[in-house]
């Protein structure tokens, strides 16, 4: 359903993604890990087209988001057709990033209503229903600076679930979480997971690569070095920097 | 010295001021309602990826922040007039004066609050489907103006100080009626503290207006 193809990044003369091939079925759920700097939520940022790309093509759902042939040269789609496309992936921070001066209920409805997917009252029901999945039901009215860190990720995740995504990304959701609020939030990926949603998440929860990936990618210094199953990875990895990094995060948590 | 405020009282003098009061805050208003939309305009244009729509936001907002407003003024009113043969009133000329000057100011206002929104705001919005005009309008600005409104209840009132050179272009406001009236009596001292405190009260509703409405904006649901 995602299908990158030689994907070249720069920041400036900065080459942050290096020839990224990677190709993500519907349904499974892709971890990506590697060490800070290695180019992961660049690469995230790519497949809803928030960062443009110089040269290669990232097609979701077999329709490319971005750039397009046109005349045999490569250039920017209409922002119409970016918008489009950007409806079937949704997002998630890891500053959240709420509407701050919007109610939790309101969050989930804006882009909903705004460009009338849903009426007043299926976007309200649709919202509730969300909130009640993510363990939230009593929270509609209050404010994002009311919630804590876990509610507000939770929040997060209903939000982009409005528009009924084909498939999420996860930059770092619970990075900035208590210790103690990053469970609340990983079983609401958990549950989502288990539903079939086509997720590709990058974290540092190796237990949550364990348990939940079908597939484990590793990328360092802008690509990706290798990826596997989450047992090949975690106990039997190819590449020496691998065994390197995970030896760093397994020993820090 | 032998003050006479009586003198208030006397030719009709008061409902002169009042009457120049009245025009005062009718041109302010209306010169802040302009200049409100032109440093939307010019302060979102500052920003736009399109190069002739950004030059042409800089070069307003270099023009009318480097030259006097008193200049301005009679080029609009006196310059146009007589050369080019474009006669506005006295006070559509103030008014179209006031706010274009103005609204370079709020330009600056609003470019520096939507600057100053998380960036992750608008990439938030986009990534839900927003487009970025739907997200501007529906995300950034209406978090944006809550952080404008400090900065322009200042600005309001250097218009409403302002709007007193527009007694020079012949606008029958709260300064020319005190001119009028102090070239007949002399009183100098009486007729400019009456206008002083007149103008001190208009600026203190005006920050008094905003802070309500900041603490309103508060309530209802933004402590970012
Ligand atoms: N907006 C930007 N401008 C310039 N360089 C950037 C920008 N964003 C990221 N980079 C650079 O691109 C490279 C990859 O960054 P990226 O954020 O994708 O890494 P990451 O793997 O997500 O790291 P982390 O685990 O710290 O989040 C880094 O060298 C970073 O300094
Ligand atoms: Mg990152």
């Amino acid at each position: 359903m995602i299908e990158i193809t030689n994907l070249d990044k720069y920041y400036g003369s900065h080459h942050v993604l290096k020839g990224i091939n990677l190709s993500i079925q519907k349904g499974e759920v892709v971890v990506i890990i590697g060490p800070s700097g290695s180019g992961k939520s660049t690469l995230l940022r790519c497949m809803n087209y928030l960062e443009p790309i110089q040269s290669g093509q990232i097609m979701i759902e077999n329709e490319p988001i971005g750039m397009i042939e046109h005349n045999g040269k490569q250039r920017e789609m209409p922002q119409k057709n970016l918008n489009k496309m950007r409806e079937k992936v949704g997002m998630v921070f890891q500053n959240f990033n709420l509407f701050p001066h919007l109610s939790v209920r309101d969050n989930i409805t804006l882009s909903p209503l705004t460009l009338g997917k849903m009426n007043k009252n299926t976007a309200n029901k649709t919202a509730y229903s969300l909130l009640a999945k993510v363990g939230l039901a009593d929270r509609a009215t209050a404010f994002p600076d009311q919630l804590s860190g876990g509610q507000k990720q939770r929040v997060a995740i209903a939000r982009a679930l409005a528009m009924k995504p084909h498939v999420m990304l996860f930059d770092e959701p619970t990075s900035a979480l208590d210790p103690e609020l990053i469970g609340e939030v990983l079983d609401a990926m958990k549950e989502l997971a288990k539903e079939g949603m086509t997720m590709i998440v990058v974290t540092h929860e190796m237990g949550f690569a364990k348990e939940m990936a079908d597939r484990v990618v590793v990328m360092d210094q802008g690509q990706i070095i290798e990826a596997g199953t989450p047992g090949v990875i975690f106990t039997n990895p190819a590449q020496e920097r691998t065994k390197v990094f995970l030896h760093k995060v397994l020993t820090h948590s | 010295m032998a003050l006479d405020f009586g003198i208030l009282w006397q030719d009709g003098n008061l409902p002169l001021l009042l009457q120049g009061l009245w025009v005062t805050i009718r041109m302010t208003f209306l010169a802040l309602i302009l200049s409100c939309f032109i440093g939307l305009v010019i302060g979102l244009g500052s920003m736009s990826k399109v190069k002739w729509i950004s030059g042409i936001s800089a070069t307003y907002l270099a023009w009318f922040r480097g030259t006097p407003l008193l200049v301005q003024l009679m080029l609009l009113y006196y310059g146009l007039a007589i050369s080019l043969h474009i006669d506005f009133s006295a006070s559509v000329a103030g008014v179209l004066g006031l706010g274009m000057y103005s609204g370079a100011y709020v330009s600056e206002i609003v470019r520096g609050a939507i600057q100053s929104i998380d960036r992750g705001q608008m990439e938030a919005g986009r990534s839900l489907g927003l487009s970025h005009w739907q997200t501007m309008f529906k995300v950034i600005l209406p978090q944006a103006i809550r952080r404008m409104l400090p900065p322009l209840a200042n600005e309001f009132i250097a218009l409403t100080k302002n709007s007193s050179l527009l007694s020079v272009i012949t606008v029958a406001e709260l300064m020319r009626a005190a001119n009028t009236i102090v070239a007949d009596n002399y009183k100098y001292f009486e007729i400019y503290l009456t206008i002083a405190i007149f103008y001190f009260v208009v600026n203190f509703v005006i920050s008094t207006l905003i802070k309500i409405l900041e603490r309103k904006l508060n309530v209802e649901g933004v402590r970012s």
